[in-house]
């Protein structure tokens, strides 16, 4: 039966085809991936977003520094398009060959370490604990059931620039920036242009560079569902602040906003360039862009407004944290190399060259006094340094990962007019209340 | 069996076709069936991608139906944008070759005008059209504006976040058009000879001949532009940051499966969302399959 052969061959042949598709993982993956090349060294694969022509060379430089510094590991940087990276990531996860350090997104760090994504690195810290180095806040969010699951690497915050010659001619003084919510409101009619029905400029809008839920956070200093995982959607305080946002939309009118937000996303066009926005609430990193776009611009900073005096300047913020992936073929490499990059000398380096914030505390406050930056730099960075600690992030609640979508909708509703503050807040907590019973 | 003669020319003819296309079945069966029926296995469990997978019956699909809470808005959302996005680029794209079928001096440059914006594709087209479709700023406003028409706040305003997709997948036509005007080129100019001898204008020639001639690329296009409508997802995606837009109205049944997926890492309960949608397209998909012997007409009687 020689046709038998035939078939033998072609079922071989399947196979073989097949085993190129990744049905043989494992050892071969591995052999690829890392461990020992010719003169011993372990190689790390590095992936981060940062492509850009600014970013990239940094943190090149950080890993070629490293690379130097140590004769045992060989980190290989690997960008990855900020819309591919954690998709990919996951599906090597799952593949059971990921890279050895990704850079990801600080607020799902828990998460992540629920879902087993990334290595707990509680083993590493009981050896040499490093989390005194960072923002308490940022390393909090790090954790899931008490275990870190990555090292914060940059963050950022909120922070108020104000156009100070805007000021002087409005009458206020160019030292004395708003403290307070009620000061905001006024500074703002003082601020405002109007010729006939047109304003040639508005004050403050609340909403552009800051969205509906850092105002709340500023007015209760509590998250949309709290470390208990309870709802904490439908408060007094968030609702004066929904109601005060209100205030705003209604007292420029939907035209305007509109007409200023477009200008606002073509970063040269920024009205806060020309002067016809007075106030503005934007990351620390905002400043480059006003060194790079209007470099005459005579500008201040300060906190985030308060709610009420005493209320605190509570801001917000997000960031980015260094993990291993789960299932990584060399942890206690990657671990050396997270320690290396998450220590005072690359983040200072990558705080002073990319003007950014970095998680650790020192390497923050010794860049604020950086011989690189002029006197605006420093100024905008030494602020930056006094907000983090009032500065929160938004961790993704486990028990309900996606209630943004449920939520955002509301507030749209109330500033279209379609529901009041109190009947959007309403319904909001019961939908995110739903939510979270369901994952229970 | 006798020494050289090892098949007969039927079973050899049929072995070389098999090796002919196994490329494509191994491609087949690792990319497509695979996956398809991992996805249907695992829609029935808790799965998470990387630590977890236990089985959990109907569980996922019950959710979906009796307490998912934006599962019928993001379905709403779909089959709005399917309802209105296909009859009107469809009808469009017909309108579109029907004018570019003519002899006229330079038709090839209008050819080629009206089919590079399908050439075009991909987030660089959507990131074009968030600037034209600007309120305060953008082209399409301003245009309007010389009519003396306010027009509206297009992605950020709910009820027009829809249309304002709808009227950017309007824009690139071009790809159906080049399929009818192909088609319409293959009529026989002797059907009109004889028509306009009738004493048929224009109009009926269009609609008693050219018409009843392309219903088979109609056809076509109307299944297949009706199952990539199931699927839009980029355009939201890109266009409402992530996030579904104004009061979730761009909330597409797709980005709220990504959103599930990636987002919450419910990956099994994403995947009975994709089963659901399957069967959706394949139910209508049959039933055009079963309505379409009543329009489609086939040239030479065969279906």
């Amino acid at each position: 039966m020689r046709h038998l052969r035939w078939l033998s061959i072609l079922f071989i042949t399947v196979l073989v085809l097949s085993g190129c598709n990744g049905f043989t993982k494992g050892d071969s993956a591995a052999k690829d991936k890392g461990t020992a090349e010719s003169d011993g060294k372990v190689v790390l694969d590095f992936w981060t977003f940062w492509g850009s022509e600014i970013r990239r060379p940094i943190v090149e430089k950080i890993v070629e520094d490293f690379n130097n510094s140590q004769d045992k590991i060989e980190v290989k940087h690997t960008f990855v398009p900020w819309g591919d990276i954690w998709t990919k990531e996951l599906a090597s996860i799952a593949a059971g060959s990921p890279p050895d350090v990704v850079i990801n997104d600080i607020n799902a760090t828990a998460l992540r370490g629920e879902k087993k994504q990334a290595e707990n690195l509680s083993k590493y810290l009981e050896k040499d604990d490093i989390s005194e180095n960072f923002y308490e806040e940022l390393w909090n969010a790090t954790l899931y059931e008490g275990d870190s699951y990555g090292i914060p690497f940059n963050t950022d915050t909120r922070v108020l620039f104000y156009n100070k010659d805007a000021f002087r001619e409005a009458g206020l003084d160019p030292e004395q920036p708003p403290k307070t919510w009620d000061e905001l409101w006024e500074f703002a009619e003082k601020l405002d242009a109007k010729n006939g029905e047109k304003y040639e400029r508005i004050g403050f809008y609340p909403l552009f560079g800051a969205g509906t839920d850092v105002w709340m956070l500023n007015a209760d200093k509590v998250n949309f569902i709290d470390e208990k995982d309870e709802v904490k959607v439908n408060t007094p305080e968030k609702l004066d602040a929904l109601k005060w946002l209100k205030s705003w939309h209604d007292k420029y009118g939907a035209n305007t906003i509109n007409s200023w937000q477009s200008q606002m996303e073509s970063q040269q066009g920024n009205p806060f360039f020309s002067g016809d926005l007075g106030m503005l609430v934007q990351q620390p990193t905002f400043y480059t862009q006003i060194r790079d776009y209007a470099p005459d611009l005579n500008f201040g900073v300060a906190l985030l407004p308060e709610k009420e005096p005493g209320n605190g300047n509570t801001s917000w913020g997000g960031g980015f944290v260094a993990e291993i992936p789960y299932g990584a073929k060399n942890p206690d490499e990657s671990w050396e190399f997270i320690k290396y990059l998450t220590d005072q000398e690359a983040q200072e380096y990558w705080a002073v060259k990319n003007f950014d914030n970095v998680a650790n505390k020192k390497a923050a406050e010794s860049a604020a006094d950086s011989e690189e930056f002029n006197d605006a730099a420093k100024t905008v960075y030494g602020l930056a340094v006094e907000a983090m600690p009032q500065t929160m992030l938004t961790p993704t609640p486990i028990v309900a990962p996606d209630f943004p979508t449920l939520i955002n909708p509301e507030f749209d509703n109330v500033y279209l007019g379609k529901k009041t503050p109190e009947q959007a807040l309403e319904d909001a907590e019961a939908k995110v209340q739903k939510l979270v019973d369901q994952n229970k | 069996m006798t020494g050289r003669k090892r098949f007969n020319y039927k079973t050899k003819e049929g072995l070389q076709g098999y090796i002919f296309i196994l490329p494509w079945i191994i491609g087949f069966i690792v990319f497509t069936a695979g996956p398809l029926l991992f996805s249907f296995a695992a829609s029935f469990t808790n799965y998470n991608i990387t630590s977890q997978m236990d089985f959990i019956g109907l569980k996922n699909y019950e959710k979906l139906f009796a307490d998912d809470q934006l599962f019928w808005t993001s379905l709403y959302n779909t089959l709005y944008y399917v309802a209105f996005s296909v009859p009107i680029t469809t009808v469009g794209a017909i309108l579109l070759s029907a004018l570019l079928n003519r002899d006229i001096p330079g038709m090839r440059f209008f050819r080629t005008i009206y089919y590079l914006p399908a050439v075009l594709s991909g987030v660089g087209v959507y990131l074009l059209w968030m600037q034209l479709l600007e309120p305060g700023t953008g082209l399409v406003n301003t245009v309007l504006a010389w009519f003396g028409i306010a027009g509206p706040n297009w992605l950020f305003d709910p009820a027009w976040a829809k249309p304002a997709l709808i009227f950017m997948k309007l824009w690139s036509v071009g790809g159906g058009m080049l399929l009818y005007l192909a088609s319409m080129q293959g009529i026989s100019k002797s059907l009109y000879e004889a028509a306009e001898i009738d004493g048929a204008n224009a109009w009926q020639q269009f609609i008693r001949i050219t018409i009843p001639m392309i219903t088979p690329v109609i056809f076509f296009d109307i299944v297949t532009s009706l199952i990539g409508g199931f699927q839009i997802f980029q355009e939201a995606y890109v266009m409402s940051n992530g996030e579904g837009g104004p009061v979730n109205s761009l909330l597409f049944y797709n980005l709220y499966m990504w959103k599930k997926a990636f987002e919450a890492f419910d990956m099994g309960y994403a995947m009975a969302m994709s089963w659901i949608l399957f069967i959706i397209v394949f139910v209508l998909t049959i039933i055009n399959l079963k309505l379409a012997p009543r329009w489609v007409h086939y040239e030479g009687g065969g279906k």
